[in-house]
């Protein structure tokens, strides 16, 4: 977390004091609360424009961010991640459900004590038994969670007596900690267990959001909007907003509009041309916040036919090389992102501990680029694309419809590649038929876009061999074998110095080899109603501390005026 | 071919006559004239990205009359070679659903009983999807639809007015005596098709061919603006609205030009097509229902 | 009558069925996977796709899904909508009544006005008056549907801002307001997308009125009613119009398609989610059930349309009502 992006950093700062400040002075209205406009800092709504609903309100079901930022609103986990995003052990690490845990001698076991005033948003107190029912779901293959492979390693979890649970782990490791409390979020078993596991993705009770976190659901119009509102007797605290609302808007353009107009008071990516018209705005500001998001154009190493043949163009490192050198990664970030673009250095983003933007780097060098295809066989055709032993240097580039910046820098390449004398073909389907491409290998190259977990061993999933399996991530098939020891010694380490050491040279490896030219970190910045103050923001979610976000009372409009109260 | 001519000549003399369509024939030639000179008047090469990061998104300048796209490409080179795209498509689209649909008319009308109710039946389940609906369904599911399939699709699902207008058509000169005659006398119904038949569909086939040319520019600019019909980085006039789609509040000159020049080459289209059926038939009678000039349209 | 009436029902529903089964085939021999839009984050193992695939019947033979499809359909059943996470039918019934306002609406407003336009070029017809609406209704007939409404929506949402830029009604503050203001947000949501629909279809409903007026100009009982003193734009009014209005009653139900189509652009530039936005975005996302229902409903109202309209003709016209 040494390379959280400055300037989120340093709002972080100003405005934590300023939030504990108020917190104090309210300290009486806390839980008493139970309509609007309450004095201070409690009160007041704020609009989310979003492209696209949620999908489900179970947290195992969940895909899409959207859907992943409102259950974590609504849901709980035993404990949460410290703001350094720390993976190994428990350092960091602060209650939620769980007040408090004790580690087995031998770390094969954790006992969780339960926060006795935990309840569900329907009354029930949160028990043992829903921790239980909880990890036994997430890990039923029936159910179907996203998620049932990153918990492998928790073997279950035992009740002690209602408010004690004790989970057990398969083997030692840095991370076991981190991948039951982070990746398993507490659901009730009174509410979904009735539901056989299948059935669950399509159940009513799918859509009913009832958890144990600091906001309640309050209402769901489908295609409309989703809205949550403040659990005024939450164990952990009344929010201080009344109210958010998600506005569903059926496109990322009506969505900004709603923005501009006024009907919202935040949405979450802004484009250059917004930022400018944002920055100049006396009732908006800028909201930068970390991500862990990477972009890169993947050539697939393997046959797209035949996956035990190579690529017949890029299985050919020369060619990977050539084609990386022949593209201006600088220029086109800033044709694409203009000033707020950040290069992409290796597979890795910024905000990660083992990042590293000081490793060597491919040259931008079009005669070089030229050079090598011309000493690798591909000699230039009649109509200027390079053709060897009667193949013509053509191939496709798997994109996806719904995201500009990406159809953006297809297009770029398109061009860049041509001068070189490689013909590229623009193979834009839409995101359902992109995705299943990537994940059955059957593309040439691909605009790719990776979001990695706050864990090291993310690089596994996606640059090992072992990554290479259909349930991996590792979609251009990329396999070499010393990367692999590398990134295995990296994660089994305790010493976060050792492990960065280890990534650090697997990452200088497969910039070397060239299976990606590394394009871009996808600048998240939103746009945010001036009279909203925020609190910190972490790279996984920069809602993590959304109930403490304020509007001062001086500053509330007609919206902030709703209060508690439901929809006519 | 005689007959062909002779049914088309009187009208073309009143037609050059009416001030309307000289009008939009010179419109027309010039949007022609501009696609077929594009590689000598274009002061760019269409897909040149010419600097990534000085030049791209400029407005309208001397130096780049109608601006520069989001790619730094310049727009007026691009609507010119667009121009040959839009209008290449849609004359071929055309010329080969009037074909098909004379031919499965013809058909239709001529072998009557259980063929006729078939295919009457079919055009009738055709006519009632949105053709728009048909086009984006097939186009959106299949990926790689290519110019040529792209151009098949147009025409494919442009016959069904065509195919009504001859079996109607048809069915009267049938019944005609000297048809008649001519089939006791063994002439074969090829022959009877392009003698008897093709010359009384020829009129009102150039206005449905001329309103068609209008209808099929405007579905492939809206399968472009969709973003799913002429690929990049072709130019079309669609794809460059569609370039600027994202940002229609600031690069007001994608989403203007482009659409202008869609307006006016339909406009012209369609005054021609309105020309064209006052001159053959001066009475002015209602259009025949179901054909281009209803609101089946699209 | 009966037999007319019984003939053309036959042929209505025998015309849905054929649309409904190609649309199923097209869509199922279609490329790509229907599960695709809703697990396409990595991380979905193939083990999740195959349960998926086997609650929703996906790996059955494709001629089962069929029959089974076609069994539900009578009973309401039309499966469940991968994109919405919800039954297809809870989506289209959100989705039909918002375009059957936005079609309605405009359908409404561009009748009174094409046949008042009609109805004035008619009257003097071949008069400047007539060759400039004439123009005029060509230029809007000319007009591609989704530039005009994006030109709509940048003038007046963007650069004077009057009105919303899209949605029905404002996303917050709509279920909160008073209910008089609640009336006028719904309302000023509406006047965009009505407006565009509006002008696009009225072009074309002038155009046709004013030719089917000019159609039955010349005859007999016209001159009749001149003859008896009524001057010339009484009789157009009071005769002509009432003739010609027959084969605007047989427009109505051809004008559908149309309209649906021309719905789907303005749906889409206005972020209005009915029937077309719907449609489109399920073609986008590849779900299944409920691009082939949407289809379904989408022609069963356009064919219902045409058969509406033929049977109003056929009880207004005598020499039809005859056979």
């Amino acid at each position: 977390m040494n390379r959280l992006d400055p300037s989120s950093r340093s709002r972080a700062r100003r405005w934590a004091p300023l939030a504990l400040a108020a917190a104090t002075l309210l300290g009486g209205c806390k839980g008493t609360e139970t309509t609007s406009g309450g004095a201070g800092d409690v009160g007041g709504t704020v609009v989310i424009s979003t492209p696209g609903e949620a999908e489900t309100l179970v947290p195992g079901l969940v895909i899409s961010q959207g859907a992943r930022e409102i259950t974590d609103l609504l849901f709980d986990r035993l404990a949460d991640m410290g703001d350094d995003m720390n993976t190994v052990g428990d350092k960091g690490y602060t209650p939620q459900l769980a007040e408090s845990w004790q580690w087995a001698p031998d770390s094969l076991s954790i006992t969780f004590h339960l926060n006795p005033k935990a309840r569900w948003h329907d009354g029930q107190p949160v028990r043992a038994s829903d921790v239980r029912y909880s990890v036994a779901l997430m890990k039923d293959p029936a159910f179907g969670s996203t998620g049932t492979s990153l918990i492998t390693n928790v073997d279950s979890v035992s009740v002690k007596d209602s408010l004690t649970a004790v989970a057990w782990f398969k083997k030692r490791t840095p991370e076991q900690f981190y991948d039951l409390v982070y990746q398993v979020v507490i659901v009730p078993q009174h509410v979904l267990g009735n539901t056989p596991a299948a059935q669950l993705k399509t159940a009513d009770v799918a859509r009913r959001g009832i958890g144990s976190g600091r906001f309640r659901l309050a209402m769901w119009q489908p295609g409309q909007r989703i809205e949550i509102i403040a659990d005024t007797a939450n164990y952990r605290g009344r929010p201080k907003l009344d109210r958010v609302v998600f506005a569903t808007a059926p496109d990322f353009n009506s969505a900004a509009a709603r923005f501009f107009s006024g009907d919202a008071d935040m949405f979450e990516q802004l484009r250059p041309e917004q930022i400018a018209k944002v920055a100049a705005d006396s009732q908006r500001r800028i909201l930068r916040y970390p991500t862990l998001q990477y972009a890169y154009l993947a050539f697939n190493m393997v046959d797209p036919k035949q996956w035990t043949r190579p690529h017949p163009i890029f299985g050919d490192r020369a060619v990977r090389r050539a084609l990386s050198m022949a593209v201006d990664r600088r220029a086109m970030l800033r044709n694409v992102f203009d000033t707020i673009g950040t290069l992409l250095y290796g597979p890795f983003p910024h905000a990660l501990s083992v990042a590293d933007t000081t490793l060597p780097q491919l040259p931008y060098d079009t005669l070089k680029a030229r050079a090598l295809l011309d000493s690798a066989g591909w000699l230039a055709g009649p109509d200027g694309i390079r053709v060897k032993n009667g193949r013509r240097l053509e191939f496709g580039l798997s994109t996806p419809s719904s995201s500009a910046a990406r159809h953006q820098y297809a297009v770029l390449i398109q061009e860049a590649l041509r001068r070189v004398g490689a013909s590229v073909r623009l193979d834009e389907t839409d995101f359902a038929t992109w995705a299943a491409k990537q994940g059955s290998h059957a593309f040439d190259a691909e605009m790719a876009i990776f979001g990695t977990d706050p864990s090291p061993s993310g690089f596994k999933q996606s640059w090992t061999t072992a990554g290479i399996a259909r349930d991996g991530a590792n979609y251009p098939a990329y396999s070499n074998s010393t990367v692999d020891a590398l990134l295995d010694s990296a994660t089994a380490s305790f010493d976060p110095a050792r492990t960065r050491s280890y990534a650090r040279r697997a990452f200088e490896i497969i910039i070397d080899d060239a299976p990606a030219i590394w394009l871009y970190e996808p600048p998240t910045v939103a746009g945010l109603h001036k009279r909203i103050h925020t609190t910190k923001l972490r790279a996984d979610g920069y809602w993590s501390d959304l109930a403490n976000w304020y509007i001062p009372a001086g500053e509330r409009t007609a919206r902030d005026q709703i209060g508690l109260r439901s929809a006519q | 071919m005689n007959g062909f001519l002779a049914a088309i000549r009187p009208p073309l003399s009143r037609l050059a006559r009416d001030g309307r369509a000289r009008a939009a024939a010179v419109v027309l030639l010039l949007v022609i004239g501009a696609a077929l000179l594009a590689p000598l008047l274009a002061p760019y090469d269409p897909t040149a990205q010419l600097d990534i990061v000085r030049l791209q998104s400029r407005p309208p300048s001397w130096a780049h009359p109608l601006g520069t796209d989001q790619f730094s490409r310049d727009v007026l080179s691009r609507l010119m070679w667009g121009a040959r795209i839009s209008l290449a498509i849609a004359f071929v689209a055309v010329a080969l659903s009037m074909t098909l649909g004379i031919l499965v008319g013809a058909i239709a009308g001529y072998a009557g009983g259980l063929v006729d109710a078939v295919l009457m039946r079919l055009v009738d389940t055709a006519l009632s999807i949105p053709r728009l609906l048909l086009l984006i369904a097939v186009v959106a599911l299949w990926e790689h639809v290519g110019l040529a399939a792209l151009t098949l699709l147009l025409a494919g699902t442009g016959w069904f007015t065509v195919s009504r207008l001859t079996r109607a058509e048809t069915l009267v000169v049938r019944e005609k005596d000297f048809v008649v005659a001519a089939r006791m006398l063994g002439a074969s119904p090829w022959r009877i098709l392009t003698r008897h038949v093709l010359p009384n569909v020829a009129a009102p086939g150039l206005v449905a061919a001329t309103l068609g040319i209008a209808n099929v520019i405007l579905l492939e600019a809206g399968l472009s603006y969709l973003g799913i019909g002429v690929r990049p980085p072709t130019a079309s006039w669609g794809g460059i609205i569609q370039d600027g789609a994202e940002r229609v509040g600031d690069l007001w000159w994608l989403t203007l030009f482009p659409g202008l020049a869609i307006l006016l080459t339909v406009f012209a289209c369609n005054a021609l097509g309105d020309a064209l059926r006052d001159a053959l038939d001066p009475r002015q009678l209602p259009p025949p229902l179901g054909d281009d000039t209803s609101p089946q349209r699209r | 009558m009966r037999r007319y009436l019984g003939s053309r029902l036959l042929q209505a529903v025998g015309v849905v069925f054929l649309v409904t089964t190609l649309t199923f085939l097209l869509v199922h021999l279609a490329p790509g996977d229907p599960l695709g839009a809703a697990l396409d984050r990595p991380g979905v193992t193939e083990a999740v796709r195959d349960q998926w695939r086997q609650q929703f019947g996906l790996d059955r033979p494709l001629g089962e899904q069929y029959l089974r499809w076609l069994a539900n359909v009578p009973r309401g059943e039309l499966g469940y909508s991968f994109s919405h996470r919800r039954p297809v039918r809870d989506v289209l019934l959100d989705a039909f009544p918002r375009t059957l306002l936005l079609v309605g609406l405009a359908l409404t407003f561009s009748f009174a006005l094409g046949i008042g336009v009609g109805v004035l070029q008619a009257e003097r017809a071949g008069s400047p008056r007539d060759r400039w609406l004439g123009r005029v209704l060509l230029l809007l007939y000319s007009v591609p549907d989704f530039w005009l409404a994006l030109l709509a929506l940048l003038l007046f949402a963007y650069k004077i801002p009057i009105l919303p830029a899209g949605g029905i009604v404002d996303p917050v503050l709509h279920d909160y307001l008073p209910f008089g203001r609640r009336v006028l947000d719904r309302l000023a949501h509406l006047v965009l997308p009505v407006l565009t629909l509006t002008v696009l279809s009225s072009a074309v409903i002038a155009r046709h009125q004013r030719s089917s007026l000019l159609a039955v100009l010349p005859s007999d009982w016209m001159r009749t009613a001149l003859a008896k003193g009524l001057s010339w734009r009484d009789a157009v009014r009071r005769h002509a119009l009432r003739n010609a209005l027959l084969s605007t009653i047989t427009l109505v139900g051809l004008s559908l398609p149309a309209l649906a189509a021309g719905a789907v652009f303005v749906e889409k530039v206005f972020s209005w989610p009915g029937m077309g936005m719907v449609t489109v975005s399920a073609i986008g996302a590849r779900d299944y059930p409920l691009i082939t229902a949407g289809v379904l409903i989408i022609s069963v109202a356009v064919v219902l349309g045409a058969l509406l309209a033929d049977l109003a003709v056929a009880a207004a016209d005598p020499r039809v009502r005859m056979r």
